[in-house]
């Protein structure tokens, strides 16, 4: 399975060559609201090619996030569009579009259980922003929304690997989104450590600080390389140690962002393979997963080495510490879950 | 034409009956176990049908929905002989739900809303509980999870992943259907639609004015014939195809000229190796999503007739039921397997009056059935189209 | 008298009408103001479409304590800002 094109949303701004620029530059402390809370958040004002938009006025941010993501890998690979081909999708979330949820909980409370608002009950389904993406992109092959709290990512990757395998279809565009809200940053500050400074320290473990973000972040899959790609997908795991290939990589990307309060289950992983993290980039999500792939993504097309963010090494780990041009074969990304499963997706050289 | 699967058990429960048995009695006789809402407090009046009781072993506080679906894969566990030995073996839980997957709990964000803080007690539930996960651990089930959110199609979508699990080698066996519980969210929601009717649900008929709620879970156990092999145990069910395919249309109007229900059915037959040419001799009934909304059934009913011809023998179940949401594929599932393996349909409860807009009535008495093949439909909210076919060998 | 103070009512209805159809659908780049008073609420005029028509009921709830019973009649109610606005005139409380 190869990745075809990238398209993602996050705080840092829209696009991989924005990405890329993020990269490149050095770690900036994520904005802070009147009360000194960090946060990550996507400034959809700010992004200007917004025209996939149009006619989807109804939908929330969570939504319009995805559409955006979903339609720049599109536009990224250079495929022209997927009129007529047989494309599927699956977008994979932990939350789903729960800031419209509560909205409309705003209304049963504020108006009665009878004066609710159809049009916000219809975007707080969690498949309401698949549904945008198809009537977008006319995508008219199998359309899945699934969520698997930390592993939601990984099963989707490993879905759509199924669907271009057996010839469901030709093209999968497969991605995450989740979105930042009041509610979900008192659940994750009375349940995690929120960093007072707003520095994600990927490699402390114990404790694990986090900073909660939000983003979209799409691939377009294909099974056989015929045009223009960016690696290939390698092995997908959920759950089974004996399947993460000898942990052998050019470098392991660690999905530690604090969403998990104690990460020292990550040691079990660790091997001779340098440690990078870009969490610090991208805010702590539990699909965190997809964006820390993108980055190798990027690393293994461009063959360049992005430097850690985030240089905290108290426990003296061998971290990623070349920067720039480089034969770089495989990456290794890693997630561990609370019931301290691993999941991990290696890219290789295209 | 691609790989089947067998299945070897199937679980059921819904306002109809607490297991497949007593759900096949009310369909057969046409019961409507339906009245005012109980489960929560509110002000609209418009009939549901929620499940009479859960046992006692799967009440559990603050999870409905896990209860029904474990109470579901209770039964089909029993029926395919797996209690007990999981462990040993590599099975999947792919699971469809809509409810289940919200933190949507009122009480928690009321509180929350007014006094900026609120206990976390609904919420550690909710992250506890991704319904694949919750029901993996709990009957010792290692293979692939998955929690499908595709609104009423996620039953069926989730039958669907299983098959590729289970095609692709990631599971031996799977257990896969859809659960979800009656709630005040989606029952206002869906009002505010203006798709819910003040009376029970009449699929089909003329004069239809919309759907009711429902609650229950419906499961399938779907195996490879080699572990069924090893394991000493014989189908006479099978598993064939699954299609589907998204109307890319509109976020809650099904698109009018049903061609992405169309394509869903297509895509379904070929993978059971069925010609098009020759299906309506072959597929012996269609269980069909049959909602009792004016678009659904107007949309769905024109592709059967189109593709299938009037004699097609369809029916919906939903007029004892209600439309259980996430549940609807899996519990659907389950009655046309049950149907293929009984020889007979239930009549279309709620159904008295063809509507010449649609063109076919649903099967309106306990009918006969003859022929290997049953589809069943779901059209979702969102407009994603899934269909399954299912083979009796026997 | 009476006539000017329907004409004035019903023209301040209407200007709420606008308002509101603009703030709680989302139109995009549509000034309330540049709305006729005849324009089509659904198809070819603003192009709303049922999903809209599901939400004005709400609307129209909640702004004029208005039900909506029957939605049959809601194709007549709903054509244009005028028979949107007469309706709500002849009906509000």
């Amino acid at each position: 399975m190869y990745i075809m094109g990238i398209g993602l949303v996050f705080a840092g701004g829209f696009g991989i060559e924005q990405l890329e620029r993020v990269l490149e530059s050095p770690w900036q402390r994520p904005a802070a609201d009147s009360k000194g809370i960090f946060s990550y958040q996507v400034d959809l004002a700010a992004i200007r090619d917004k025209g996939v938009l149009k006619g989807l006025r109804r939908s929330d941010k969570f939504s319009k996030m995805s559409v955006l993501a979903a339609a720049d890998a599109v536009s990224c690979s250079g495929l022209g569009g997927l009129d007529g081909k047989r494309t599927g999708l699956i977008l994979a979330t932990a939350f789903g579009p729960h800031v419209t949820t509560f909205g409309f909980l705003d209304d049963i409370l504020d108006y009665g259980d009878a004066n609710v608002s159809p049009s916000k009950f219809s975007n707080s389904v969690h498949n309401a922003a698949a549904s945008y993406i198809a009537e977008s992109l006319n995508i008219q092959g199998p359309t899945l929304t699934i969520t698997n709290f930390m592993t939601s990512f990984h099963s989707a990757l490993q879905l759509a690997r199924l669907w271009l395998d057996s010839g469901s279809c030709d093209y999968v565009l497969a991605g995450v989104a989740d979105q930042y809200g009041e509610v979900l940053r008192y659940v994750y500050d009375n349940k995690l450590m929120p960093a007072p400074d707003g520095m994600i320290r990927p490699f402390n473990l114990n404790p694990a600080y986090q900073v909660p973000g939000e983003g979209a972040v799409f691939f377009l899959l294909c099974k056989e390389p015929g045009g223009k790609i960016l690696c290939k997908v390698g092995t997908i795991s959920i759950g089974d140690d004996g399947a993460d290939g000898g942990k052998t990589s050019d470098v392991s990307i660690i999905d530690t962002d604090g969403m998990l309060p104690d990460e020292s289950p990550y040691r079990a992983s660790f091997s001779d393979s340098p440690l990078a993290a870009y969490s610090p980039l991208f805010g702590s999500m539990m699909i965190g997963s997809a964006f820390n792939c993108a980055v190798g993504a990027l690393m293994l097309k461009r063959q360049e080495y992005y430097a850690n963010p985030v240089w905290e090494n108290p426990h003296g780990l061998k971290l990623l510490d070349k920067t720039g041009a480089s034969g770089i074969e495989s990456i290794r990304c890693i997630r561990y879950d609370c019931n301290r499963e691993k999941a991990v997706i290696y890219l290789n050289k295209g | 034409m691609k790989e089947s699967v067998l299945i070897t058990g199937v679980g059921v429960i819904s306002a109809a009956g607490g297991n497949l048995a007593e759900s096949l009695d009310s369909l057969a006789d046409g019961r409507r176990n339906a009245g005012q809402v109980t489960l929560f407090q509110t002000p609209l009046d418009r009939p549901v049908f929620e499940v009479a009781q859960i046992p006692d072993k799967f009440l559990m506080e603050g999870r409905r929905t896990a209860g029904l679906a474990m109470c579901a894969v209770d039964e089909a566990l029993r029926n395919a002989r797996l209690e007990g030995v999981l462990s040993a073996l590599r099975v999947g839980v792919c699971m469809g739900t809509t409810v289940a997957s919200q933190l949507n709990d009122i009480d928690f964000y009321s509180t929350f809303r007014r006094e900026g803080s609120a206990p976390l007690t609904a919420v550690e539930r909710y992250l506890d509980g991704n319904l694949a996960s919750f029901i993996a651990k709990r009957i010792g089930a290692n293979g692939p999870k998955m929690t499908v959110v595709n609104a009423c199609s996620s039953g069926t979508d989730a039958i669907g992943v299983a098959l590729s699990w289970l095609r692709g080698g990631l599971c031996d066996i799977a257990i896969a259907g859809g659960a979800d519980e009656l709630n005040r969210v989606p029952y206002c929601g869906f009002n505010s639609l203006g798709i819910v009717s003040h009376e029970m649900c009449a699929p089909f008929d003329r004069d239809r004015r919309g759907l009711n709620l429902g609650e229950g879970a419906g499961v399938l156990i779907l195996e490879t014939m080699n572990s069924a092999r090893r394991r000493g145990i014989t189908s006479g069910l099978q598993l064939t195809g699954y299609g589907s395919a998204a109307d890319a249309y509109h976020l809650t109007a099904p698109r009018p000229d049903g061609a992405g229900l169309k394509k869903a059915i297509a895509r379904a037959l070929d993978e059971s190796g069925i010609e098009p040419s020759i299906a309506s001799g072959k597929i012996s009934f269609i269980n069909a999503h049959g909602t009792a909304t004016h678009d659904n059934d107007k949309v769905e009913g024109r592709v059967i007739l189109e593709l299938f011809g009037k004699g097609i023998k369809m029916v919906s179940t939903k007029g004892c039921t209600g439309h259980t949401l996430g549940a609807a594929g899996g519990i659907e599932a389950v009655f046309a397997a049950a149907g293929l393996r009984a020889g007979w349909v239930p009549g279309t409860t709620g159904f008295k009056t063809f509507d010449e807009e649609i063109g076919i009535s649903p099967v309106s008495g306990k009918t006969a059935i003859s022929g290997a093949y049953a589809l069943s439909t779901s059209l979702a909210f969102g407009g994603n189209n899934s269909v399954i076919v299912l083979r009796t060998t026997d | 008298m009476m006539q000017n103070n329907k004409s004035e009512e019903l023209a301040q209805i209407r200007k709420s009408l606008k308002e509101m159809l603009v703030k709680d659908l989302s139109l995009e780049d549509i000034n309330p103001a540049d709305i006729k008073d005849d324009e089509v609420l659904f198809g070819e005029g603003l192009g709303l479409d049922s999903l809209d028509a599901v939400e004005i009921v709400v609307l129209l709830q909640r702004n004029f304590s208005i039900e909506i019973k029957d939605m049959d009649k809601g194709k007549e109610i709903f054509y244009s800002i005028d028979t949107l606005a007469n309706y709500v005139y002849d009906n509000k409380k």
